[in-house]
């Protein structure tokens, strides 16, 4: 893995940060600001930091350190979470994303020094009230210590022969009593005394690796205190009896002496300076509860109070522990309280390159096809029936599905930018929108949902800027004066649909109709159904705006959420009702790669209907078809009429069956045009296939939204249910030649 | 012949994991990863390892969290524990040992800085 890969998860990692605290946010701002929320939103900033810091994103680090201070400060509950607040956060997580973006290289650095200023104010407004915890930190000065101890302390009092063992010890040389190695350099060379305590070796420490450390530096060690070794049976091997007394060289300085030790904290005692006494022993203390043995008098008796033998540490290095900061709340109860044992494996997920997924997925879409053709063969042979036959298509079925799942990912990532698309909205137009969003966790393809962003974008954009009225407008509507969107997602017969929904002032027929005969898009005297005209605005090259706003009105019309929908093989409605609102829905296909569907024939060709626009399919008796003029036909399905139309035409198939009553209709469902039944031959199977586009493969082909490889290893188009009914039925269409149609799906 | 010392880096950060596994990889070490407190302690019920080096906030099971869990049990109790923070404050330090941890690093860490603090508590 290189540096760039590196790079790549951590703008992934931003991205989801950067929803997560979003999400966050949002819900604070909907009245939930428990810890979990608050944390979430400051895991998220605090993440980015870290990346930006690692990679040298030096803008972004700074930015999202003051950004994380505030934060910080929230949860801790120094600074209170007001609607202000929310609203600063917002903004602030904004920027944060342009500078994420900035990062990247999709765009400048913002900025923020503004904004920065904002943060900074809204911690400073608390900073009086609440205890800074800042100058207690960092470096203290080296001011040797001034506690007034034993006289012996430095003296080798032991008849133990210690030398030799330390000698092992430290792998020094010259240990020796009363050493005066520090005379030869007096004047460079400086006196350093250790003293690891019992806490020294808890923790998974170990002190032998600080000396060495410090013998690293060039330290000589000149002196090892034993006088403080009890009797062998009163000895804690735990305990640390030893001090040890080293010459530093003078090109060493302090900070690099105290940074070995810096480790262990105050479970070091540390003097600095040939005067300063050797810090006492301390007897070990219970793990983790404080004061308790404290109360033991050392073995030393060192009368001196404890906070000055420990040099090293702040005063007391012990109270901030007991008396843990609020944030530690959450951290405390794992000892005792501790969770059951970890839920196994949930919410655990290991990142995969898109590339590697792909692959997977083509793989499995040949591995569908070769089953299929493979039952084929064997169906040749009459070997239909074979039991392991059935299991492997069980388990290719199982497969596929299970591929299909990695790909997919909940709507929640696209609907999570709605908010902000909204916060920018307000600011430009000045109208006040309340979101409401449900569906979020609805799965669907991850190519589906990248391509959805910019499709939604441009219908909220739309909605807020044409559909939601101003606020003296609604007032005067007898409306709430903050315009209410809502997005929704839900998943209805192996698609997903998509709504938004606003609850402004909807269509104004008479001006789209106007609109459009003046473009040229329809002829003058047309006669079109209300759903009609609302479709115009689809149309290429129409704006009904007055003005053309910078928001919805850049350059490109309604016509590229078309054309966007369509390229996923969706297609999109709407509805509106004057006075109260407009709700477009997107029918998307939850992958884009394999579908069910009814293979049929029809005279030479063979075909695929997508079963999700099947409902039912018939053999009618010649007297249920009625005839409507020359080419149309009628059939009377359970008291309702529907067209019958004839795929052959559609197709140019030849030696096909051309009377409804010596074929099978087959009733489809489609989105825009109602019911109709399709006249094929015969339907032959009813199976998965593997879509191909035939746009890579050919070119896009009205009526048609790809293709796939049957068992046989033949090639048979899919037919595109609703764009074929749709223009089959408006062959006879009012509008202007060519100009537009109302099949908005052609092909996939 | 001594084999590679085992770390578990333990970060909810994919990409700070990345970046640790690269430093600490390219350097001899035999590096595992866990996405946060719970897995590591997942991780480390069928694992050995000689250093675990951890985040502080994570979701689920927290640094401090995690090492007061090990530090619970007998099997860990000795094992060295390096915190990474963005902070180096007295206070979080103060913090750090107070749950166990055996040293800290400070984010964004020098490579070489890491791999120094790793070899210098694993023993």
């Amino acid at each position: 893995m290189n540096a760039e890969e590196i790079q790549a998860i951590f703008f992934a990692e931003c991205e989801e940060s950067l929803a997560a605290a979003e999400q966050g946010l949002a819900a604070c701002m909907a009245g939930t600001q428990d810890d979990d929320t608050v944390n979430a939103v400051f895991r998220g900033v605090h993440s980015i930091k870290g990346g930006a810091g690692a990679f040298g994103y030096i803008a972004l680090q700074g930015y999202t350190h003051t950004f994380e201070t505030l934060l910080s400060d929230v949860r801790d509950g120094t600074v209170p979470i007001t609607d202000a607040l929310i609203e600063l956060m917002l903004r602030a997580l904004d920027t944060l994303s342009d500078h994420v973006g900035a990062a990247r290289g999709l765009g400048e650095t913002p900025d923020d020094a503004a904004l920065q200023a904002e943060l900074t104010a809204a911690m400073a407004a608390n900073a009086g009230s609440a205890p800074a915890p800042a100058p207690a930190a960092e470096a203290q000065p080296a001011s040797p210590p001034t506690v007034h101890a034993h006289d012996d302390d430095d003296e080798v009092t032991s008849d133990f022969d210690f030398a030799a063992m330390l000698d092992d010890i430290t792998g020094s040389t010259s240990i020796a009593e009363s050493s005066d190695a520090p005379d030869d350099d007096a004047d460079t060379s400086w006196v350093v005394k250790v003293r690891p305590h019992a806490g020294a070796m808890r923790n998974g420490s170990e002190p032998l690796l600080m000396l060495r450390d410090v013998i690293d530096f060039g330290a000589m060690c000149i002196a090892c205190d034993v006088s403080q070794v009890p009797p062998l049976d009163s000895l804690d091997p735990g305990t640390g009896y030893l001090g040890w007394t080293f010459a530093i060289p003078g090109e060493v300085d302090e900070a690099m002496v105290r940074d070995v030790f810096d480790f262990v904290g105050d479970e070091c005692g540390l003097a600095i300076g040939d005067d300063a006494p050797m810090p006492p022993v301390r007897l070990p203390e219970p793990r983790a509860l404080a004061p308790v043995a404290q109360a033991a008098p050392p073995i030393a008796a060192a009368p001196a109070p404890k906070a000055a033998a420990t040099p090293m540490a702040k005063p007391a290095a012990q109270p901030p522990v007991a008396a843990a900061p609020p944030a530690s709340a959450q951290t405390a109860p794992a000892p005792s309280a501790a969770p059951p044992p970890a839920p196994p494996a949930m919410g655990q997920s290991i990142r995969i390159e898109l590339g590697k997924l792909d692959k997977l997925i083509d793989a499995v879409g040949e591995l569908v096809i070769a089953q299929a053709m493979m039952a084929q063969r064997l169906a040749g042979d009459g070997l239909a029936a074979t039991e392991e036959l059935a299991l492997l298509e069980g388990l290719t079925r199982d497969i596929q599905e299970s591929a299909m799942a990695i790909r997919a990912q909940p709507i929640g990532s696209v609907f999570s930018r709605v908010p902000r698309i909204l916060r920018e909205l307000t600011a430009s137009t000045g109208k006040h929108v309340r979101l409401d969003v449900s569906g979020e966790s609805t799965e669907l393809d991850k190519t589906v949902i990248e391509r959805l962003g910019e499709p939604l974008t441009h219908l909220i954009r739309n909605a807020v800027d044409h559909g939601i009225e101003p606020a003296e407008e609604r007032l005067a509507a007898g409306k709430s004066p903050e315009g209410t969107l809502t997005l929704s997602a839900e998943h209805k017969s192996g698609r997903i649909l998509i709504r938004i929904a606003d609850d402004g002032r909807g269509i104004d027929r008479e001006r789209v109709l106007a609109k459009a005969i003046e473009k040229g898009l329809v002829v003058p005297d047309v006669i079109m159904s209300k759903e009609e005209i609302d479709l115009l605005i689809f149309a290429p090259g129409f704006s009904t705006a007055q003005s053309i706003s910078n928001i919805s009105g850049r350059g490109v019309g309604m016509d590229v959420v078309r054309q966007n929908v369509k390229e996923l093989g969706g297609r999109i409605t709407i509805e509106s009702e004057p006075g109260s609102g407009t709700t477009f829905t997107m029918t998307l296909p939850l992958t884009l790669a394999i579908s069910d569907g009814m293979v049929v024939n029809v005279g030479d060709q063979t075909l695929v209907v997508p079963l999700a626009n099947v409902v039912e399919s018939l053999r009618p008796e010649p007297k249920e078809v009625q005839g409507l003029g020359a080419h149309r036909a009628m059939i009377n399905v359970r008291g309702r009429f529907i067209p019958v139309l004839p795929l052959y035409a559609a197709v140019g198939a030849a030696g096909a069956v051309e009377r409804p009553e010596e074929g099978v209709l087959i009733v489809v469902e489609t989105e825009g045009a109602g019911r109709a039944a399709l006249l094929v031959d015969a339907i032959c199977d009813q199976r998965q296939v593997v879509i191909k586009s035939l746009d890579t493969h050919y070119r896009s082909v009205e009526g048609v939204a790809g293709a796939t490889i049957l068992g046989d290893g033949r090639v048979a188009l899919i037919v595109d249910v609703d764009g074929l009914v749709a223009n089959s039925l408006s062959d006879a269409g009012q509008f202007a030649a060519g100009q537009f149609d109302t099949g908005f799906v052609e092909a996939a | 012949m001594t084999t590679a010392t085992r770390v578990l880096t333990v970060d909810d950060s994919p990409s700070m994991r990345a970046l640790l596994n690269h430093a600490l990889t390219t350097q001899g070490f035999d590096v595992s990863q866990a996405e946060d407190g719970m897995a590591a302690l997942d991780w480390l019920a069928l694992n050995e390892v000689d250093v675990v080096i951890t985040d502080i906030n994570m979701p689920r099971l927290d640094g401090f969290g995690l090492i007061e869990r090990l530090r619970e049990g007998s099997r860990h109790r000795d094992r060295p524990i390096l915190v990474l923070t963005t902070e180096s404050s007295e206070d979080k330090k103060a913090r750090a040992r107070a749950a166990g941890a055996t040293g800290w690093i400070v984010k964004p860490f020098d490579p070489a800085k890491l791999v120094a603090a790793v070899r210098r508590v694993a023993h």
